[in-house]
């Protein structure tokens, strides 16, 4: 073979990824850049936007074969993950081994505050169908609203794979400015003397009861909604590993290093959808206008029942608990203790927002199951043999052949 | 796009009342487990009562490094129970 300088360095020049580089990927490295930046010096969820925003860095490098698209690149098999639902319950199983129900338990009336702030959902739901979204891809867009990063991307992924990245990153992106969204809704929807009511120190519950509650919350949920089960399942199992006390190692592990490897393996993957065909879309636009609307109704809502709470049990509860019925656990309870103690420092709400805070995970999860049965595939008779019939064969001929071998056995 | 909006309020009006429905039902299993099954505080902790007054441990623990060297045997192999001062 004839080595010719110049044909050899004209072959390189042409086989490096420049020569693909189209205006859209120079628009998505510079996008990954501003998560990355965002994640870094922002603060914004560095544990989520920074793999996110650096798999949407490999995603959009031409010929790398890292975007969730290329079959067989690396990034594609992390994307198969979210694809066939694993890794967002596996996120949701860590979350349980990190959550406390003591709260919700001692006051389980708060558990409405978790459900009066799905209004953000459903008001979403309606802005988004007024502005051209299909119900599936609206109930996806909705569920930002819920301020769940693992549930948004787990119903995005089964009613709206198209709208899996701008819903990913508005979620996340939402979630990290929390303490900038909310404070000034609950100051806006709260008298002076509504902040600064003290509550009741919450009561002692049994650790049998901490035990049950899993149980109990996964039968209850779970045959309602059964669509919902694979993230509440989860999320019970891992408060199980918690409460249970006698599984200290798995409970170690699922709170600490699986929820860090799936963290990774998840925000690479929704990293790698960002692409310039995926994500440079008016319909982007619209999500991130959404997204704050979400959270803003989400939290108005959450305040507003808080309120109605307040009146109806004579001023024992302090509305600004409320606002923690968004599940960003803990930091929207974190933000109601912030804006309590703001008016009166001597108020800790912490605790007390703790539980509709918890109640706000279950709640959102119960409005991905409603969606899932509504528009998704649950429940309406999956034809489990045929799905796994490549893997294990049809199921009828291995039937005659058991009925074979039964009829010579008895001849 | 009126009848995807009044579509879209309905299927909320639909899901919130789901919601409050499998909320509510899980707010009454929690009330029954909690009345059912009622937090008993702990045992108090066994006090430890030492025999000897305060301010003597730092004599026992000198004694018992004496007493181990001239016996030759390790200082967890036996225990000074009391001293009585004259």
């Amino acid at each position: 073979m004839e080595f010719s300088f110049s044909s050899s360095a004209s072959k390189i020049v042409h086989s490096t990824a420049f020569t693909s580089l189209e205006s859209g990927d120079i628009i998505m490295l510079a996008v990954a850049c501003l998560l990355i930046y965002l994640a870094i010096w922002k603060k914004f969820e560095p544990l989520l936007l920074l793999p996110m925003g650096f798999g949407c860095l490999l995603a959009n490098i031409p010929m790398s074969m890292m975007a969730s698209t290329d079959t067989g690149g690396l990034l594609n098999f992390f994307y198969q993950g979210i694809k066939h639902e694993i890794l967002p319950p596996l996120i949701f199983m860590g979350v349980g081994a990190l959550t406390d129900f003591g709260p919700l338990l001692a006051n389980p009336i708060t558990l409405l505050l978790g459900a009066a702030a799905q209004i953000g959902v459903y008001m979403t739901l309606i802005g988004a169908v007024y502005l051209g979204f299909n119900m599936q891809e609206a109930s996806a867009i909705g569920i930002i609203g819920g301020a769940d990063g693992p549930t948004s991307i787990f119903l995005a992924s089964k009613l709206a794979p198209h709208l899996l990245a701008p819903i990913a990153v508005a979620a996340y992106s939402y979630m990290s400015l929390v303490p900038l969204i909310q404070p000034p809704i609950m100051k806006l929807l709260t008298t002076e003397e509504e902040r600064k009511i003290k509550m009741e120190q919450l009561k002692p519950i049994s650790q049998t009861v901490k035990i049950i509650f899993p149980v109990a919350v996964t039968i209850v949920c779970c045959l309602m909604l059964p669509g919902v089960t694979p993230l509440l399942g989860m999320l019970m199992l891992g408060n199980m590993f918690r409460e249970s006390g006698v599984t200290a190692r798995l409970h170690e592990t699922a709170e600490t290093h699986l929820i860090n490897i799936v963290t990774i393996l998840l925000a690479l993957a929704v990293g790698s959808s960002m692409t310039a065909d995926s994500f440079l879309r008016l319909e982007t636009l619209k999500i991130i206008a959404l997204g704050l609307l979400a959270f803003s109704f989400a939290t108005a809502g959450g305040v507003i029942f808080g309120k109605i709470m307040c009146k109806l049990s004579g001023g024992k509860i302090n509305p600004l608990i409320g606002s923690a019925g968004v599940s960003a656990v803990p930091m929207a309870a974190r933000v109601s203790q912030k804006v309590g103690a703001d008016t009166d420092p001597s108020n800790f709400l912490l605790m007390h927002a703790m539980g509709p805070n918890v109640a706000g995970v279950i709640g959102s999860a119960v409005a991905a199951g409603v969606f899932l049965s509504l528009f998704g595939d649950a429940g309406s008779g999956i034809d489990t043999h045929a799905a796994l019939a490549p893997i294990i064969g049809t199921p009828e001929p291995g039937m005659q052949a058991l009925a074979t071998i039964v009829e010579a056995i008895k001849k | 796009m009126e009848a995807s909006v009044s579509a879209a309020v309905n299927v909320s009006i639909l899901a919130m009342s789901v919601i409050f429905t499998v909320l509510v039902i899980l707010i009454f299993t929690i009330k029954a487990l909690v009345k059912l099954i009622p937090y008993e505080a702990p045992p108090p902790a066994r006090k430890v009562s030492s025999s000897r007054p305060p301010g003597q441990d730092d004599q026992v623990a000198a004694i018992t490094a004496t007493l181990a060297a001239h016996m030759g045997k390790r200082p967890d192999e036996f225990r000074i129970i009391n001293i009585q001062s004259r």
